[in-house]
């Protein structure tokens, strides 16, 4: 026997579930059957790592739901890494694609007990919900700053009567902006807060929410059209603080520029770009 | 003189961490899963008891580090401060697909650098195949060519992070086709690899039953110095199957007979550092301590310190 078969196989059986083709590498076919638990190991590890990595989504759907789709997306998306860290980048659009099924076919093939009905409540915003909450997970293990501009550091250079605006910034790493329905942001946060408010408004309006972390915790919030703009500005490469500035004044010429830098300097957003 | 050629060629213990003439009592003792619900009970312990502190050591699954930065990594540090830790790989897929090894051991290698981990271990099994991860440590057939697999991947590991490890036998749950039983099989690898060994009692308490190999025969083919860690942990009965099929669940407390078979393990193979593995179902800090002190009680028997002593003499003299 070559362990090549015995491992295409093995895999073979553990993507599809055909006990067959591990017959003629048992030593004894009454085991065969045991085989299972590594099938039900790999599924329950993946599983379980959808879960944890997308709390709010298994708040909303439940936990069978929400068991019962994560399979799904094991199957169409095993992991790649070694790892289960970050598993489900695609589960978001995996989400989308899935609804759009719905829309055409009778979904009882997958056994979700509601998803007759694609447009019931437990399905509106789950993607959206979904993004954030992969959001939410990237912000929260995202390398730390390098240099964060501290108000101290500011301060400083107003001392030395040096230019801050020309200073050179761009967004500490844990800083990511995510597109959603702004009822889908405020159904997250009442999932993370435990709130049972119903949804009320269907028709809604798409927002960039913002995710940072702050002394270990990920904070989140909406952000205005300018406030878009000025992190916007200071994304990838980053921006003077002067350019960025002026990208949300451009949108909306009330924008309060003291402000919001002191929003940013208390919420350790921006690190001095070295580059 | 091989097997101290060996041993003297295997990192097991980090050099800033295990001076080599510490006496067997000062040796790494027995160790607990680091699990992040016990975060403030770890960080509360006193300091200036070195004895227990230099003794309890904490094991992490090495992947759930992956990560670039933020509190889970600091809380790794944190822990660090005061206790030694031990690196335990459950992703690197030892015995196939070694083409995504490197990109894998460049992240292992990043948190050694860091963390300086007293041991650094994997599984021999197979998880990965085609570039796909299947989350669970499958076992390998018992053949020349899955033996020469796990070598290669011994080495890709080995050669990725700069020093040696020890790889565990997994928990069987049927037999495959094989040429050869579990200890040669683990045993020539070791050999031929330059790795030490990590026995985990539990897993081959489960394997005994499941699969009717007697487990003290197999202890005893397993050269002594060779075994660089033990693991202990609970398993529980097949929901469908029951007791007919063991599986290594993680989430209850240590068997008896588990207890027996450690006992009888450190009898063959002297002091050796313990791991109560615990994964789910998580009781209190207090009493995963209870058990951990049950396992330190073992290492601090008599014959097992009387074995330390021979071995480390013998090891010592080669270096
Ligand atoms: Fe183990």
């Amino acid at each position: 026997m070559n362990s090549n078969q015995y491992i295409d196989a093995f895999s073979r059986y553990l993507r599809h579930g055909d006990l067959s083709v591990m017959a003629p590498f048992c030593e004894n076919s009454a085991h065969l059957e045991r085989m299972a638990v590594y099938r039900n190991g790999f599924y329950k590890g993946c599983v379980d790592a959808l879960a944890a990595n997308f709390p709010m989504c298994e708040k909303k759907l439940g936990n069978d739901d929400f068991r019962k789709m994560a399979r799904l997306y094991v199957d169409h998306f095993p992991p790649e890494q070694g790892t289960l860290v970050g598993y489900g980048k695609n589960f978001p659009d995996f989400i989308i694609d899935l609804l759009k099924e719905f829309e055409f076919e009778s979904s009882d093939k997958v056994g979700l007990t509601v998803a007759q009905n694609f447009s019931a409540d437990l399905y509106v915003n789950l993607a959206d919900i979904a993004y954030l909450d992969y959001a939410w997970l990237m912000s929260l293990m995202s390398a730390d700053s390098n240099e964060t501009l501290t108000i101290e550091y500011v301060t400083d250079l107003i001392e030395q009567e040096i230019e801050f605006t020309e200073l050179n910034v761009k967004l500490n790493p844990s800083v990511l902006l995510v597109h959603v329905k702004k009822d889908a942001f405020s159904e997250w946060i009442s999932l993370k807060k435990n709130n049972n408010d119903a949804i009320t408004d269907r028709s809604s309006i798409d927002v960039f929410v913002m995710l940072w972390r702050l002394q270990g915790g990920v904070q989140a919030r909406l952000l205005s059209i300018a406030e878009v703009a000025l992190m916007q500005a200071l994304q990838g490469k980053g921006r003077t603080l002067g350019e960025a500035f002026d990208a949300a004044i451009t949108l909306d010429e009330n924008f309060e520029v003291s402000d919001a830098f002191t929003a940013c300097l208390q919420n350790e957003l921006l690190e001095i770009n070295s580059n | 003189m091989e097997q101290a050629h060996l041993k003297a060629n295997n990192l097991y213990y980090s050099q800033e961490n295990f001076p080599q003439h510490t006496i067997a009592g000062d040796k790494l003792g027995a160790g607990l899963s680091l699990k992040p619900e016990h975060l403030d009970d770890i960080l509360s312990l006193p300091v200036q008891a070195p004895s227990v502190n230099h003794n309890l050591w904490f094991e992490v699954h090495t992947e759930n580090y992956f990560v670039a930065g933020g509190p889970r990594l600091n809380y790794l540090r944190a822990v660090r401060e005061n206790h030694n830790i031990s690196f335990h790989g459950v992703g690197g897929s030892l015995g196939s697909d070694h083409k995504a090894m490197a990109a894998h051991t460049k992240q292992v290698k990043a948190l050694i650098n860091e963390f300086q981990p007293i041991l650094v271990s994997e599984h021999a099994v197979w998880s990965k195949s085609d570039g796909k991860y299947f989350a669970d440590l499958m076992p390998l057939p018992r053949t020349q060519d899955a033996l020469q697999s796990l070598i290669d991947g011994v080495d890709c590991y080995q050669s990725g992070i700069g020093r040696s490890i020890l790889i565990e036998n997994p928990s069987n749950y049927l037999d495959f086709i094989s040429d050869m039983d579990e200890p040669q099989f683990l045993v020539e690898a070791a050999r031929r690899s330059g790795c030490g060994l990590l026995i985990d009692i539990n897993n081959l308490y489960i394997s005994s039953k499941n699969t009717g190999i007697d487990a003290l025969n197999y202890l005893k083919q397993i050269p002594a110095e060779l075994v660089g860690e033990i693991h202990i942990a609970g398993h529980d009965p097949d929901p469908t199957l029951g007791q007919s099929l063991l599986i290594d669940s993680h989430a209850a407390a240590v068997a008896p007979p588990v207890w027996k078979l450690l006992e009888q393990a450190l009898g063959l193979f002297g002091h050796t550092p313990v791991l109560v593995e615990r994964d789910a179902n998580i009781p209190s800090f207090t009493e995963l301590m209870k058990e951990r002190q049950i396992a330190q009680n073992y290492l601090e028997q008599d014959k097992v310190l009387r074995n330390v002593n021979a071995a480390g003499n013998e090891v010592l003299s080669n270096e």
